[in-house]
């Protein structure tokens, strides 16, 4: 019985390390950070692709984009009408300028990529 | 091998139908709206159906399972939950049952070896397998409510937190996909490894693990490969939640599989083994207390028994008996 005892100690005490862990590490994921320089807007005047399209895609676009650079080095899109772009989050960024631009419909359909753990969010740029 | 083959037919089947109904013949009306609302309604009144056609049976009797000590006298202890006293014991027996799969935790695999021994032996696989499929299969229904709300709930955000603790890939690879899939894997290979497995299982075993490792797979195809738009789906399931009959928007073939084999399984739950969900909550040996000794249980369509004593008897034959000179108790 005595080994049982210990054991339901061990798992309380277990649960709430577990747990103060949980809230301590939590308060420290929001202190401010350092506010960094701003992302250099791309000049460009026209979209990559037609709306519909990008709002259906940009996820498969963005995706290959991403491959294509950190592993090909490859930073030119080529649009199907042959103009040319950067291949930076930038690129899109800079006309829709809209800090909300990526939010409102993320946070309807909850979905969360973990984009601005490396980039900047436009919601601490604009 | 014929009792094999035939539900992943059916299952190839049923995925391909609303992929050609949607792509080929325009019909994400009827895979969107009409079918996911029947598919409801079957689950929601075929579940109260069987549950209370079994509530409704009588249980006159005490028969729980146990193996632990009984309560007895005050100084022998007893085990509460091995061998339940009292309501709230059996209670707790039963969830952890549902939770834990206890019984299964003592699953033991008899063996003939070589030498013409037959030897017993701990076998907790099935524990293991059926624990990390019902677990994970939970964790997954609970994660899909982010469609169902407008707001998605705190909940929902710590499950897609917790699950995607790796954080690897992009979007977020969830661990419980991966367990999922590894586990009815293992659930199918037990029954096809085995020579007794595979006489025992029958199609009904079968159907719905293949059943819902199409949904899974459809279901990390959309999320992982194919990367679906999710706009008009969360619009669509909010639709549905608010009992809403407008038509879809344009969303991709491989979602109405999805919600196909979705609806499917609603429809074939209540009439299958799946409900074992329910049923395990009314198992008689589980969650009965274990308390014949202290209560009389006296079966209720039992006939009403007329005791006859011995002072009507001497009421009724006193004269008689005076005249025989037997003797009588009351003069």
């Amino acid at each position: 019985m005595k080994s049982r005892k210990l054991l339901w100690l061990v798992t309380f005490a277990a649960i709430s390390l577990f747990a103060a862990f949980y809230l301590f590490s939590n308060g420290e994921a929001e202190t401010p950070q350092k506010p960094l320089a701003r992302v250099s807007v791309v000049d460009s005047t026209k979209c990559i692709a037609p709306k519909e399209f990008m709002r259906a895609n940009h996820m498969q676009v963005l995706h290959g984009w991403e491959r294509s650079v950190v592993r090909d080095g490859d930073r030119v899109h080529i649009a199907s009408n042959g103009s040319r772009f950067q291949k930076s989050l930038g690129t899109c960024l800079g006309c829709h300028n809209n800090r909300l631009f990526c939010f409102s419909c993320h946070s309807y359909a909850n979905v969360k990529p973990k984009c601005w753990n490396c980039h900047l969010s436009p919601m601490e740029t604009q | 091998m014929k009792k094999v083959v035939m539900p992943l037919v059916m299952v190839a089947i049923l995925a391909l139908l609303p992929f050609l109904g949607v792509q080929y013949a325009g019909l994400s009306y009827l895979f969107g709206v009409i079918i996911p609302y029947t598919a409801t309604v079957v689950l929601l009144a075929g579940f109260v159906f069987r549950m209370v056609d079994w509530l409704r049976r009588p249980v006159p009797f005490r028969i729980p399972t146990t193996c632990g000590q009984e309560k007895s006298l005050e100084w022998i202890r007893y085990d509460r939950l091995e061998s339940p006293h009292r309501f709230w014991e059996a209670a707790a027996r039963v969830l952890f049952e549902v939770f834990f799969f206890r019984s299964l935790f003592r699953n033991t695999k008899a063996e003939l070896h070589k030498d013409s021994n037959l030897v017993y032996g701990s076998h907790k696989w099935l524990w293991l397998g059926g624990l990390a499929f019902h677990w994970s299969l939970l964790i997954i229904v609970l994660r899909h409510s982010r469609f169902f709300f407008p707001m998605v709930p705190g909940f929902t955000d710590f499950l897609e937190h917790a699950d995607g603790f790796f954080d690897i890939t992009l979007p977020t690879f969830y661990s419980t996909d991966a367990v999922v899939l590894a586990a009815i894997t293992f659930l199918v290979f037990r029954r096809l490894n085995d020579a007794k497995m595979r006489l025992l299982s029958l199609q009904t075993d079968y159907f719905p693990l293949f059943l819902i490792a199409a949904i899974v797979v459809v279901g990390v195809l959309m999320r992982y490969v194919v990367r679906l738009n999710i706009m008009p789906v969360k619009d669509q399931m909010l639709r549905l939640v608010n009992f809403s009959f407008d038509a879809p928007g344009e969303i991709g073939a491989l979602f109405y599989v999805h919600l196909f084999l979705v609806s499917v399984l609603a429809i074939y739950f209540p009439f299958s083994k799946l409900m074992h969900a329910g049923a395990i909550f009314l198992s008689p040996t589980r969650n009965l207390p274990n308390d014949s000794r202290e209560k009389r249980h006296i079966n209720p369509w039992n006939a009403a028994i007329k005791f006859r004593t011995y002072s009507e008897y001497e009421d009724d034959y006193r004269e008689k008996m005076k005249k025989a000179k037997l003797p009588i108790e009351k003069q």
